[in-house]
């Protein structure tokens, strides 16, 4: 589990702020609760949607908080990409070797690990027939009958034994020149890292950002509401572990709150298990300075349905 | 076929309407809207001891937004149980019944009514400084012996701690709202309000 270099380049293309790299998607769950939602599909199969891979794309919200946080730039990625024709031959060169060096690693550790369990399994077979072996002595010495079927019996496990140990040798042999295909995700070593004179300024984040990183802060993670019918679900924990908490919405301090509105929120809220909470900002854009000064001022209220 | 003579086209007005009639010299429609839910909690939901509080005269208002008022009352049965609280409750084989009734706030509204953040955090803030008036609460349960009464000690003093920390929540009340709009029929609904993130009961 390395941590990936900080700050983390976040691809912006086209509106969209995606992360390539596996590392730094599993390094901002586990340490910044950041989950994203995965959009990648097969391109051969785009209907398929149920397993789903990288890349990551983040709401504006979660790399505003990145950014602001320090662990995240923004990178436009076409202009990134520009330095790719640039690329000197030599180079290019390199990095071939590079990833052919890495692959052959790959299928090397694979074709040990291959032999380590075939190793294992051999081993425990061998114990086996030594023990039927055994048995069998005891049973002849008892019966104080020699019999020549049970040595034939024992024979075809001691054939089996000595085949794959020959051709062991032979597939490391062959391995050296099958070395496995490797796809990177990111485009980062052919390219230099993009310097941070080059990064885009923090994400356009919509007025409900506050309360996001209010909750964020409180340990929450948070994803987008579109299922539930608010802005964010809140969750205690890791969504693959808990239940959320919350339908959250947020409001400005003096925005209007239709009070319909908080009898839909909080019969749908205890429908589904889930508190209903509802908080904003007290500084409007107006008043405050930055949008940090906006999260300080932060308040917020459960509502749950009373059952009376 | 023969049709009856209405002798009296007018029906007498309703309990509620006396009420408000004769508690509300002013036209203030948030006195109305008080009276109405109080009538509710006292009849329909059987609660007692209850008492009309102001919020303090700084709270903006205006004629299309009054300035909220507040009810606190003795529900007959407990209301809202922390999650957490209830396992500390269930551990000791305490019941909400074996708790000395609790007086709580009601937020009165009426559908159609303009809410905001800011009028809600000023009716929580407001809710600390309300002084309630002095009620027996303590001679309308039996005061339980032994076992029960030594856990009900430790129960309570878990409580006062937890008021401090927050952990079993903090300032709670009731969001009462009526229909009084076309055609309404004078539903009230009640919906709980806390301060804060507050894991729900049932997750």
């Amino acid at each position: 589990m390395d941590n990936p270099t900080l700050p983390i380049p976040i691809s912006y293309i086209s509106g969209r702020y995606l992360l390539f790299s596996i590392d730094a998607v599993t390094y901002l769950r586990r340490e910044h609760h950041i989950c994203g939602v995965l959009i990648g599909t097969l391109s051969q199969l785009p209907q398929q949607n149920v397993f789903l891979g990288l890349p990551l794309e983040l709401m504006p919200e979660e790399a505003r908080l990145l950014v602001d946080k320090g662990v995240a730039c923004i990178v436009d990625e076409a202009k990134a990409h520009g330095g790719m024709e640039s690329l000197a031959e030599e180079d290019r060169r390199q990095y071939l070797r590079e990833l052919e060096s890495q692959g052959l690693h790959a299928s090397r550790l694979l074709s040990d690990r291959r032999d380590q369990n075939r190793e294992q399994v051999l081993k425990k077979l061998d114990e086996k027939s030594r023990a039927k072996a055994l048995k069998a002595k005891e049973k002849k010495e008892d019966k104080d009958v020699s019999s020549p079927a049970s040595e034939a019996k024992e024979e075809p496990l001691d054939l089996v034994a000595p085949e794959p140990t020959t051709s062991t040798p032979a597939s490391k042999n062959t391995g050296r020149q099958q070395a496995m295909g490797v796809t990177p995700a990111t485009s980062y070593p052919p390219l230099p890292q993009p310097n941070s004179s080059q990064h885009l300024p923090p994400p356009e984040v919509p007025l409900s950002y506050p309360l996001f990183a209010h909750l964020s802060t409180r340990g929450y993670f948070l994803s987008p509401g579109l299922r539930f019918g608010c802005q964010y679900v809140a969750y205690p924990g890791d969504p693959l572990r808990f239940h959320s908490h919350f339908l959250t919405v947020s409001s400005e301090w003096d925005e209007g709150i239709d009070l319909m509105g908080i009898v839909n929120g909080g019969r749908l809220g205890t429908g589904v298990k889930k508190g209903f909470l509802l908080g904003g900002p007290q500084k409007s854009r107006d008043e405050a300075e930055s949008e940090a000064e906006r999260v300080e001022s932060v308040r917020t209220f459960s509502i749950e349905w009373a059952g009376m | 076929m023969t049709t009856k003579r209405i002798e009296n086209p007018m029906p007498e007005p309703s309990q509620l309407t006396e009420l408000i009639d004769s508690m509300s010299a002013s036209t203030n429609p948030q006195t109305a809207t008080t009276l109405q839910i109080l009538h509710n909690l006292q009849y329909q939901h059987l609660w007692t001891s209850l008492q009309i509080h102001a919020t303090p005269a700084d709270m903006a208002s205006s004629a299309e937004d009054p300035r909220p008022t507040l009810i606190s009352g003795i529900p007959p049965h407990r209301v809202y149980t922390h999650p957490d609280e209830q396992l500390y409750m269930l551990e000791r084989g305490l019941r909400d019944d074996d708790l000395r009734p609790e007086r709580l706030f009601v937020i009165p509204t009426a559908q159609g009514q303009r809410w905001s953040l800011r009028r809600m955090a000023a009716v929580f803030d407001a809710m600390s400084d309300i002084e309630v008036a002095a009620d027996d609460e303590s001679d309308t349960v039996a005061l339980p012996e032994g076992a029960k009464a030594e856990k009900l000690e430790e129960y309570y003093r878990k409580r006062a701690e937890a008021d401090i920390t927050k952990e079993w929540g903090s300032k709670r009340a009731l969001l009462g709202m009526v229909d009084k709009g076309m055609g309404g029929e004078g539903t009230v609904v009640y919906y709980i309000v806390q301060e804060g993130e507050v894991k729900p009961r049932q997750n």
